[in-house]
């Protein structure tokens, strides 16, 4: 084998210089009055050029210009809309402060005209999570959980209440990159999908991306879920709190130094032991959250953060049986301005996630334990050329262990003996650049490329079979060991990316996509829901990456000056190399591992209405998409086609806040989706005692329509001038009519409900598994 | 040990979602009925059986058709035939099986083929008989858990086992535990086996599934399978407490070694059993 290494590859330098010399540029930070947070996504819009930017990730902009006397327009949701007059002759740093319109609506009248980023956007398949509204919507259990409202976007499909799994477009639930903070998240549930790991106390924005993928994004095939924390309140100090019926939490922010730094620590801890029907006082259900981040803002041109997550969920059953899993994730970053133009970030990224099982038993005791670590480093870069071109670069490289699993006794009697399975490891690495280009005045080009090279490295050694595919007479022919470092496998791919807005008329646009997306971490699960249990696997000597292609076009339309943001958009995304796995393949614990890989293709297509009403007293979202997945895969289900287990072929969601008075408000949502298709048997046959069933197909059945409503109501506590204290009151009802909506079926021998078996023992019924009745809950929030 | 850790897993999922449960009645189409083919061949007297049954429609009760005309007969690598004639005894309870013509014993290292014609139909399976450990000693004692809050009054004495597992040989074990000789599951879907990849030397006092009373006769029955047969009653055990593809995979037929689709399994087997009297 050839040894092979990677030295640091230099950025590509960039021509700074041929730029046109004769402009002036405008650049700064767009902030909340309030609090100093930097606000991302703004709209910076000069209207006698009709030209503009939006802020940064990091709530920068940047303009260059001709010299000249200008009005800048801001606009951001939730804000008053700001404007700047400015006699431009040299570069110069403007940083605004946006105040934030009050929470409550007295009179519904648009004084300006709103934003209409909806339309002129050149992102398309992009929908941003307004977390104020989030609040304002029934929850479960009265949890805020920003992955349930993802849940319920176009085009994302769900398993079924109780999970944080999320399908988008034909994608499985491990296609999505979910980062906090630019860290991902490998698995994003507690109480294996209960609630999601985000706490929405320090959430700032989060977005989710299901197409026309940025160049700057990479590493899954169907979606990013980018979720943005607070930096902390730069001016005076707040905090924030809830106590729930599951969990509480509390946040607190402030100022280090005044407008210079400032901090935020959030923690959340339930008490979910109430809810396990059965009252067996010895079991202990318990998961917790810690977000913590300091920012530093040397000066303009320097500014740091540093972010912290850790998270876990401990489970014991009656001291027989323990389980665990977490999330620990920190993020360094500094922006950099090199220039009024150049707009650097450099991130050093740390994510962990690992989990143990324990079984308590003199004879039988055993600890389980696996774990992945990653760690990136990532420069990105944005030069603002001119208002038409605003090109993107950057570089990341990510090394990742992957420790899938150790069996050790935990007693000196226990009939174990203590089994590792080998680490693998992998570096990637990613160069991309792409323009945002302006073309005349109605059409945005945003075009690029992502060169992902992945490689899995030693040390660590491969074995050879006689037939990689048999997974039952598994015959070992050769084996290949690698040094430390030493390349086992490369992959090398470019992804392009296009995106295209066409305007036809104010508030109307078109946009067209298109994105190559390559997949090179195997979630290894074949469940259609992961859970934390589940291992990861790099590409490698067996595992192909996985790729997507996806096309998609969209009519965009704001009505009523820009308060109704509608949409259509269609996509058809195809994916090779899709991980799959063989019929009844053993996925845990397994130095075979690779003999039950089975990768093919998927397709998948839809269409998706988005009705959105971003202002007024009433608002809320209503969506339809109508989809379909299959998967053809070598090896599972004889070779043919399949449903995907998240195809669902209509699916309507209605999400509604109304600002009833200064006290109370209500929320409203409803969900209605295609049953999913589910494998039920067709026969049943004896052998020995048992009554096994004869299988046919693959997902040849589908589980009965889903739908569900839910009800929320906010009672906020009298504003009284001189108190800092507020209170807010959340009633929710989860599942208003009572709904036994099928979580999943499965068949046993026939039983009454103790277990005891009714007739011969020869019966067999099908069970259909429902999760929650109707569900009231009450949560207290404040803040100070 | 790895099935029944990632049945638990499963188990908990659901109990800490808190789920709820009700009857669902399939809509299942008529599927043709397949063979179905029950075998053993150990290297005790006794135990040699082919069973020929045919698969039924989900919701039927009872016992599943029985094929009772079928041609059987097991053939070991020297090439020695040994015909099966069906239910010689004329036992009402035996239809379906078949038993050798003359005694006929298994013997370590040899692997035997089986050829059944039914419907005109062939069908050949093959399996090789490894040696199995046998178990060194049982005893009994008071489990205090099951004493406080038995499930079937006086019946809360576990039962040990001790043995050694040979740790340069890759072994399978299939276990059955009778109480009073009769064959007794924990759970109607329990099946006892285990691979030896995370099991050390000394096994001492591994509890059987089962509890008992005084007076009560443990008996562990313990047969070595090959590699076939372990991924056999794996798929079998997935399949039997499979959530319908939720958490664990969707369910599927097991592999087998037989021929020509039909379902269950031919098992050659060595068998060693010990029982103990809880006085």
């Amino acid at each position: 084998m050839k040894q092979f290494s990677w030295g640091v590859i230099l950025l590509i330098a960039f021509p700074l210089s041929a730029a046109a010399q004769d402009k002036a540029t405008i650049s700064g930070y767009v902030r909340d009055a309030s609090n100093g947070e930097e606000l991302i996504g703004v709209t910076v819009y000069i209207p006698s050029l009709q030209a503009g930017t939006t802020t940064n990730a990091y709530g920068f902009y940047s303009l260059s210009l001709p010299p000249g006397t200008y009005t800048l327009q801001f606009s951001y949701v939730g804000f008053k809309n700001t404007s700047l007059d400015i006699e431009l002759t040299g570069n110069v740093t403007r940083n605004i402060a946006m105040e934030s319109e009050a929470t409550y609506i007295q009179e519904v009248v648009v004084e300006d005209e709103a934003i209409d980023a909806n339309v002129t956007d050149v992102q398309m398949s992009r929908n941003t999570i307004d977390m104020n509204q989030v609040r304002k919507l029934p929850a479960l259990f009265g949890e805020v959980d920003i992955i349930k409202n993802v849940q319920m976007l176009p085009g994302v499909i769900t398993a079924g209440e109780g999970t944080s799994s999320f399908f988008v477009r034909g994608g499985s639930a491990d296609q999505n990159l979910i980062l906090i903070d630019e860290a991902p998240v490998y698995d994003p549930s507690h109480l294996f999908g209960l609630f999601s790991v985000f706490n929405a106390d320090v959430i700032k924005d989060s977005e989710l991306y299901k197409g026309g993928i940025p160049a700057r994004f990479g590493g899954r095939l169907s979606s990013i879920l980018e979720v943005r924390t607070k930096d902390g309140n730069n001016r005076e100090f707040h905090g924030t709190g809830g106590i729930g019926s599951m969990a509480s939490r509390i946040m607190l922010e402030g100022p280090i130094r005044k407008e210079k730094s400032s901090f935020i620590v959030s923690a959340r801890r339930s008490y979910a032991d109430l809810f396990l029907r059965a009252a067996n006082e010895d079991n202990l259900v318990y998961f917790f959250d810690v977000n913590a981040k300091a920012n530093w803002r040397h000066n303009n041109n320097n500014r740091f953060f540093v972010a912290l997550y850790a998270g876990r969920d401990d489970l014991s059953f009656s001291d027989d049986a323990g389980f665990g899993w977490g999330n620990a994730t920190a993020t360094f970053r500094w922006n950099h301005l090199f220039n009024d133009r150049l707009f650097s970030n450099i991130s050093l990224i740390a994510s962990n996630f690992d989990y143990a099982l324990e079984i308590f038993d003199p004879a039988q005791g055993l600890k389980w334990t696996s774990n992945l670590q990653e760690l990136s480093l990532k420069n990105d870069l944005s030069y603002f050329i001119n208002p038409g071109n605003e090109l993107s670069f950057g570089y990341h490289i990510t090394g990742r262990r992957f420790s899938p699993g150790t069996i050790k006794p935990n007693t000196p009697g226990s009939i174990f003996t203590t089994v590792e399975l080998q680490k693998q490891y992998a570096l990637d690495h990613a160069l991309y650049l792409s323009n945002r280009q302006n073309i005349g005045s109605r059409m945005t080009v945003d075009y690029g490329v992502r060169l992902s090279i992945f490689q899995q490295v030693g040390k660590g050694d491969i074995f050879l079979y006689e037939d990689p595919k048999d997974n039952v007479d598994i015959v070992r022919t050769d084996t290949l060991t690698f040094g430390a470092w030493e390349n086992i496998k490369t992959y090398v791919n470019l992804e392009p990316r296009v995106a295209v807005r066409y305007s036809l008329r104010p508030g109307q646009s078109l946009k067209f996509s298109y994105n190559r997306m390559v997949q090179n971490t195997h979630l290894i699960a074949s469940g259609t829901v992961p859970v934390p249990f589940n291992t990861w696997n790099p590409s490698g000597y067996y595992l192909k990456p996985q790729i997507a292609d996806q096309f998609a076009a969209g009519y965009f339309r704001n009505f009523r000056d820009n308060t109704l943001e509608f949409s259509v958009e269609a996509y058809y995304k195809t994916m090779s190399n899709v991980t799959d796995f063989a019929d009844n393949a053993q996925l845990f614990f397994n130095e075979d591992l690779s003999t039950e890989f089975r990768q093919g293709d998927s397709e998948s297509y839809g269409l998706e209405f988005m009705l959105n009403k971003t202002e007024g007293r009433l608002t809320g979202m209503v969506g339809y998409t109508w989809s379909h997945t299959v998967r053809h895969i070598e090896g599972v289900n004889l070779g043919r086609e399949f449903f995907a287990n998240y195809d669902r072929r209509n699916v309507i969601n209605i999400m509604a806040t109304y600002e009833h008075s200064e006290r109370w408000s209500f929320g409203a949502t409803f969900t209605y989706a295609t049953g999913r298709p589910i494998t039920l048997p067709e026969g049943k046959y004896e052998f020995g005692n048992y009554n096994p069933d004869v299988i046919t197909e693959r997902n040849g059945y589908r589980l009965n329509d889903y739908h569900r409503l839910d009800l929320s109501a906010t009672l906020r506590q009298r504003v009284r001038p001189n108190r800092k204290w507020r209170g807010e009151w959340v009633f929710s009802i989860f599942n208003v009519y009572n709904q036994q909506n099928a979580f999943t079926v499965y068949t046993r021998t026939k039983q009454d409900d103790d277990g005891n078996i009714i007739g011969d023992g020869t019966e067999k019924e099908a069970r259909l598994v429902y999760l929650f009745p109707i569900l009231p809950s009450v949560t207290y929030n404040f803040t100070f | 040990m790895k099935r029944t850790l990632v049945h638990l897993v499963s188990l908990f999922v659901l109990i800490a979602l808190g789920s709820c449960e009700k009857e669902y009645i399939l809509r299942t189409n008529p599927a043709d009925a397949k063979i179905v083919i029950e075998g053993l061949v150990t290297d005790k007297p006794g135990y040699q059986y082919v069973k020929i049954s045919r698969s039924t429609d989900f919701y039927s009760s009872g016992k599943t058709p029985r094929v009772t005309d079928a041609l059987v007969r097991v053939t070991d690598s020297d090439g020695v035939t040994t015909e099966f004639v069906h239910n010689p005894g004329a036992h009402p309870d035996s239809s379906g099986y078949y038993k050798p013509v003359a005694p006929f014993l298994g013997a370590l290292g040899k692997t035997y083929s089986l050829v059944v014609i039914a419907d005109g139909q062939e069908y050949r399976g093959e399996d090789t008989l490894y040696p199995v450990t046998t178990v060194d000693s049982l005893t009994y004692q008071i489990n205090e858990d099951e004493q406080e809050d038995p499930e079937h009054p006086g019946r809360y004495y576990e039962v040990l086992i001790y043995t050694r597992e040979p740790q340069e040989t890759r072994d399978y074990y299939l276990f059955n535990f009778y109480r009073n000789d009769s064959l007794t599951l924990a759970n109607p879907e329990d099946i006892y086996f285990t691979d030896d990849i995370v099991l050390a030397e000394a096994i001492n006092g591994i509890t059987m599934p089962i509890f008992f009373s005084q007076g009560d006769k443990a008996t562990v029955e313990a047969f070595s399978i090959s590699r076939q047969a372990f991924v056999f009653f794996n798929d079998l055990s997935i399949l039997l407490n499979n959530d319908g593809g939720m958490y664990s995979p969707p369910p599927a037929n097991c592999r087998n070694n037989l021929s020509n689709g039909a379902l269950g399994f031919f098992r050659a087997s060595a068998v060693t059993s010990m029982d103990i009297v809880v006085e």
